[in-house]
């Protein structure tokens, strides 16, 4: 064989290998697809309702109380200074002004200056609502006819990274701040081809973890002695059973799987008992408690995607004051999460990517209630609600990199499907099973 | 006179030849299993009513039904949610359980009395013929365990 045809075949054999279909554990034949950035992807749906003015815009109560106060508020994820006056976001001090007293910084470096901020996104259809919100951030897909009560109509991102990926159940997350608005539902579609077995696990843990009289203490059995007759009888009962049909809609954890999973249950128990959760330092609201359970998850399960859902925010319908703590507490708390990821989860520190965009925007126009600041307060329907923003970090990320402006939109809500399936190296899946929403891209390909 | 007698026996003789239409008055069955009717699956509310009163022996209060109910609801996977909870009910002394003896004097009773409670049916002979070499061959095995394994089986999620 002459050297030029030696080498020519040489090299149509090397590319035939790599470009060639392979097969999945779970045995399905695919395409390779784009090359992994992050072995981990962290998606915090931030917070419940954000508007883009005391966040991104760090106006502080400029644009919404008439009062010439800039500042931000949120300075693990972004930049910028903190309000010179009328601080009402912190936490009190015995015999100090009501929240007077902002939270320290957690993050040497801001996310913004970490990663790469969108500064202005669009909530493009539907109404900004938060499960329709929540379902457009886990789905990519807006569902105009999506109701509450009702699992997103098309698959979500756990159902695309189990079915393209080939990963495991509790290699997916979703840790939600409740089981009120149809949050448990999130964790897979019904859409055929997808579906339940192929959903993520779900845990409440502020429910979970506060049922210590019902669940603390569960027996653990022994895995040879009463375990495997326990197994076999229960395999015996449910085969003539599953025969007509019959069966617990499972999200097709393994018996192993499931049994990790109580072992996760105890043992977060114990922790919490001796107070060994890592919780943010200030854990005053529902959503940094939340946050110290999801790293708790995040220790024991390595989950290659973790959805967490925080709402404490959507206090703004009411009190614009809370809010004003909560979006503070929200920073304070994804700091940390960020913190402990690249600190004390070794497996994950260096390979995670992490995602934060709020599921909607907040009015432009305040409603008529005030609270004990006489600061009104922000609903969510008009065009103002459309507006979000979203950052990402992690590797592969580009730096200190800002995107889009207030008078030049980039990106959309549907955009984090994608965005998490380039990230773990199966975008073009996604992209091709044309059931997320048509405009939707990777934010990769937006910069 | 005498022309009549081989007319009536001619008539007599074909009236006897005559097929008889026999109705037997028997239903068409359709044969199925005796679990094959089970398939509403439970709410988790009635789940857990359901198991309450099956252990306790007695209805479960309003208040604990949603607290257990809220449970069920923040663990994803159904099937631990309920292990969990019914691993947990199992530590409680108030739980009516059958003992090692009383399930060993007359095995194919318990089994019988275990179907009933948790299946609301009859084992079928071979379900029985299970559960006997079963109980035989595991010399360790209480009636918890099989109690846990009733009440975490797909047939009790449905009704």
């Amino acid at each position: 064989m002459k050297r030029r045809t030696f080498i020519k075949k040489a090299l149509l054999a090397t590319g035939g290998v790599i470009t060639a279909p392979y097969i999945i554990p779970s045995g399905r034949l695919f395409a390779t697809t784009n090359a992994p950035m992050a072995e981990h992807v962290v998606f915090v749906l931030f917070a419940g309702g954000v508007r883009q003015q005391e966040s991104v815009l760090k106006r502080y109560l400029a644009d919404s109380q008439k009062i010439d106060i800039e500042g931000n508020i949120m300075y693990n994820l972004l930049e910028g200074d903190a309000p010179p006056l009328k601080i009402a976001y912190g936490t009190t001090l015995p015999g100090g002004q009501k929240g007077g007293q902002p939270i320290s910084k957690i993050l040497s470096s801001s996310l913004q200056k970490q990663g790469t901020l969108f500064q202005e996104l669009r909530y493009s259809k539907g109404g900004t609502g938060h499960y329709g919100g929540l379902s457009a951030g886990v789905s990519g897909h807006y569902g105009l006819t999506q109701g509450l009560r009702q699992r997103p109509l098309h698959p979500t991102i756990f159902e695309y990274a189990r079915r393209f990926g080939g990963f495991k159940a509790t290699d997916t997350w979703f840790v939600g701040n409740g089981i009120s608005g149809s949050v448990p539902l999130l964790n897979h579609s019904n859409y055929d081809g997808f579906g339940s077995k192929y959903g993520g696990n779900f845990i409440a843990p502020n429910i979970t973890f506060g049922a210590e009289k019902y669940i603390k203490g569960f027996k653990i059995y022994h895995p040879d002695d009463e375990l495997d007759p326990i197994h076999k009888m229960q395999a015996f009962l449910n085969q003539s059973f599953q025969l007509q049909g019959g069966e617990l809609v499972s999200l097709g954890n393994t018996e192993e799987e499931r049994e990790k999973i109580k072992d996760f249950i105890r043992k977060t128990f114990d922790k919490l008992e001796k107070q060994q959760i890592a919780f943010p330092p200030v854990t005053d609201n529902g959503d940094n408690v939340t946050i110290g359970f999801a790293t708790e998850v995040l220790k024991y399960f390595k989950p290659k995607i973790t959805v967490v859902n925080i709402g404490a925010v959507d206090v703004c319908h009411g009190n614009f004051t809370s809010y004003l703590e909560a979006l503070h507490r929200a920073d304070h708390g994804v700091g940390h999460l960020w913190n402990v990821i690249q600190n004390q989860i070794p497996e994950m520190s260096g390979k995670t990517a992490l995602i934060i965009m709020p599921e909607h925007g907040r009015n432009i126009a305040h409603n008529p209630i005030t609270d004990e600041n006489d600061w009104f307060a922000y609903d969510h329907s008009d065009s103002n609600s459309r507006r979000i923003f979203a950052q990402m970090v992690g590797p592969g990320i580009p730096s200190d990199l800002l995107v889009g402006s207030e008078s030049n939109p980039v990106g959309d809500a549907s955009d984090i499907v994608p965005t998490i399936a380039d990230l773990l190296g199966f975008k073009a899946d996604v992209m091709a099973s044309g059931l997320i929403d048509p405009t939707a891209r990777s934010l990769f390909d937006r910069i | 006179m005498k022309n009549i007698w081989p007319v009536f026996l001619a008539v007599l003789t074909l009236a006897g030849c005559k097929d008889k239409d026999y109705i037997y008055q028997v239903n068409e069955v359709n044969i199925l299993p005796n679990n094959a009717d089970k398939d509403k699956e439970k709410t988790n509310e009635q789940y857990i009513n359901i198991v309450y009163a099956n252990l306790y022996q007695k209805a479960l209060s309003p208040d604990k039904l949603v607290d257990l109910s809220n449970v069920i609801q923040s663990i994803g996977d159904k099937q631990v949610a309920y292990e969990i909870i019914i691993s947990k009910m199992m530590n409680d002394p108030l739980v009516k359980l059958p003992t090692v003896q009383e399930m060993n004097a007359d095995p194919g009773k318990f089994i019988t009395n275990t179907y009933k409670r948790f299946f609301v049916r009859e084992p079928t002979q071979a379900e029985k013929t299970f559960f006997l070499n079963f109980i035989k061959s595991h010399p360790n095995l209480t009636p918890e365990h099989i109690y846990f394994a009733f009440a975490t089986s797909s047939e009790y999620y449905y009704y």
